[in-house]
């Protein structure tokens, strides 16, 4: 009895060190928790492949950030963090989650207004759901948004996954791209590309078709100036 | 086993038959009969690095060694140079793969084929056997001898594992380099650099300190 009580007493000490940082999720990741919840290791996979290529002692504007559920692992690497998203519910959940001097969330649609310049643009999810005739408009935005020695993050779910997609994820994706065509069409904009695939939470360079999820890291974009 | 299948069977190594044989040299099949997942850690560095300059290249491999990861590359990227100073070595390389239209050999120094034009430079296993005080001039020598819009991939293992490594290897590493290190060489020359590290096989971005290996791509020359 003795022996039980005093590993009580020292994890309780252990709690006391894990201070109160106790957090209520939105509606989007909550749902997601309850339906799906190894979908948080996929989309925080991403999130880390993202903070570790293209973060590190960066400024950093995260387009389409929803509640923040990728900000802590972004924010942990980069100097300050920019989420924007055009949903208003969803930033008022990451700014009551993820508050941080560092950190910054804006209900705005950067397809349609420019609020800065950073050194590193991360979109996750995002551009598979912009309609194929507003698509460039989706790439001038992550351009216009960086500073000329910036990089561009860019995640998104294989074509070649649609036929496994979840009826939701059906209707909503409007724009698939292969590996090659998100090349293509960021090699138009940036210097330097690096491919990458997804399956599940594991990151790797395998076979382009066979991947899941594609991330493509991008730098040295084409006609930005030091102005 | 059916007369039929054994005629299948015939067929499939009809058409393997003419494959002109692969010779494993000194240092390949040291790996082979001593520390053959080596073969396996070697050969998954050459695919990352391919995967990461991309199809339509041009690639040179300082310190190709045998070859293999030269081949490699030039199978996966479009055409590859091999370089190393052991004779023996190249021997070796052009006996298998010097055939190839795509692919060759020099034997000699790196920094004395001269023009800067590969759209890709790399080495895997060099770095750590360049005295630290050469260590600058060879990562000046790899960046003349890339385009400006070249890509540069690096290979070497973690300054942290050397308490794990063998006498050999030991013997062959005078200048083991930490991330931190690695990453701020390049960061001298590149604006842009991605740090990866390894363990066996795979390939990823965790926490460098414990990653076996270190691979690092440069581009976007300063």
């Amino acid at each position: 009895m003795v022996e039980e009580r005093s590993e009580q007493a020292r994890w309780d000490g252990v709690k006391d060190m894990l201070g109160d940082h106790r957090v209520t999720l939105g509606g989007h990741w909550s749902f997601n928790l309850r339906n799906d919840p190894k979908r948080l290791a996929f989309v925080l996979a991403r999130y880390k492949l993202a903070a570790k290529l293209a973060c590190k002692g960066r400024s950093v504007l995260e387009l389409g950030c929803s509640e923040g559920i990728g900000t802590p692992i972004l924010g942990e690497f980069a100097t300050r963090y920019t989420g924007v998203d055009f949903d208003e519910d969803a930033i008022a959940v990451a700014r009551r989650n993820w508050s941080d001097a560092r950190f910054e969330f804006v209900a705005a649609d950067l397809l349609r207004e420019r609020i800065g310049r950073f050194e590193t643009v991360i979109s996750l999810d995002v551009i598979e759901h912009i309609e194929p005739e507003r698509e460039a408009t989706f790439f001038d935005a992550i351009v216009d948004h960086l500073t000329p020695e910036g990089m561009a993050v860019i995640g998104t779910p294989n074509v070649t996954s649609v036929p496994y997609a979840s009826p939701q994820s059906q209707i909503g994706h409007v724009n698939m791209f292969s590996a090659e065509r998100l090349q293509q069409r960021l090699e138009e904009r940036f210097e330097f590309v690096f491919p990458f695939g997804l399956n599940d939470e594991v990151v790797h360079t395998g076979y382009a078709p066979m991947c899941h999820y594609l991330v493509q890291v991008a730098c040295g974009p084409k006609g930005v100036s030091g102005d | 086993m059916t007369d039929e299948r054994q005629t299948e069977w015939d067929a499939v190594k009809e058409s393997m038959q003419h494959a002109q044989p692969v010779e494993l040299g000194r240092h390949v099949g040291y790996w082979f009969a001593k520390t053959p997942r080596r073969a396996l850690y070697a050969t998954s560095y050459a695919k990352f690095a391919a995967k990461m300059i991309g199809r339509g290249k041009r690639v040179l491999d300082i310190g190709c060694g045998e070859g293999l990861g030269t081949w490699l590359l030039a199978k996966e990227c479009g055409e590859a140079q091999g370089v190393d100073f052991d004779a023996e070595a190249i021997a070796v390389a052009e006996a298998n793969w010097g055939g190839e239209p795509n692919c060759g050999f020099t034997c000699g120094d790196a920094f004395e084929l001269g023009d800067g034009s590969y759209d890709a430079v790399v080495n895997f296993d060099v770095i750590e056997h360049v005295y630290p005080e050469h260590a600058d001039a060879f990562l000046d020598g790899m960046q003349r001898l890339l385009s400006d819009r070249g890509v540069v991939v690096i290979g070497t293992p973690n300054e942290t594992a050397k308490q794990y490594a063998s006498a050999v290897t030991n013997a062959g590493h005078v200048n083991l380099y930490t991330a931190e290190r690695l990453e701020a060489a390049l960061r001298e020359r590149f604006k842009y650099v991605f740090l990866f590290g390894a363990n066996d096989e795979v390939v990823h971005t965790g926490f460098a300190p414990m990653c076996h290996y270190l691979l690092v791509v440069a581009c976007g020359e300063r």
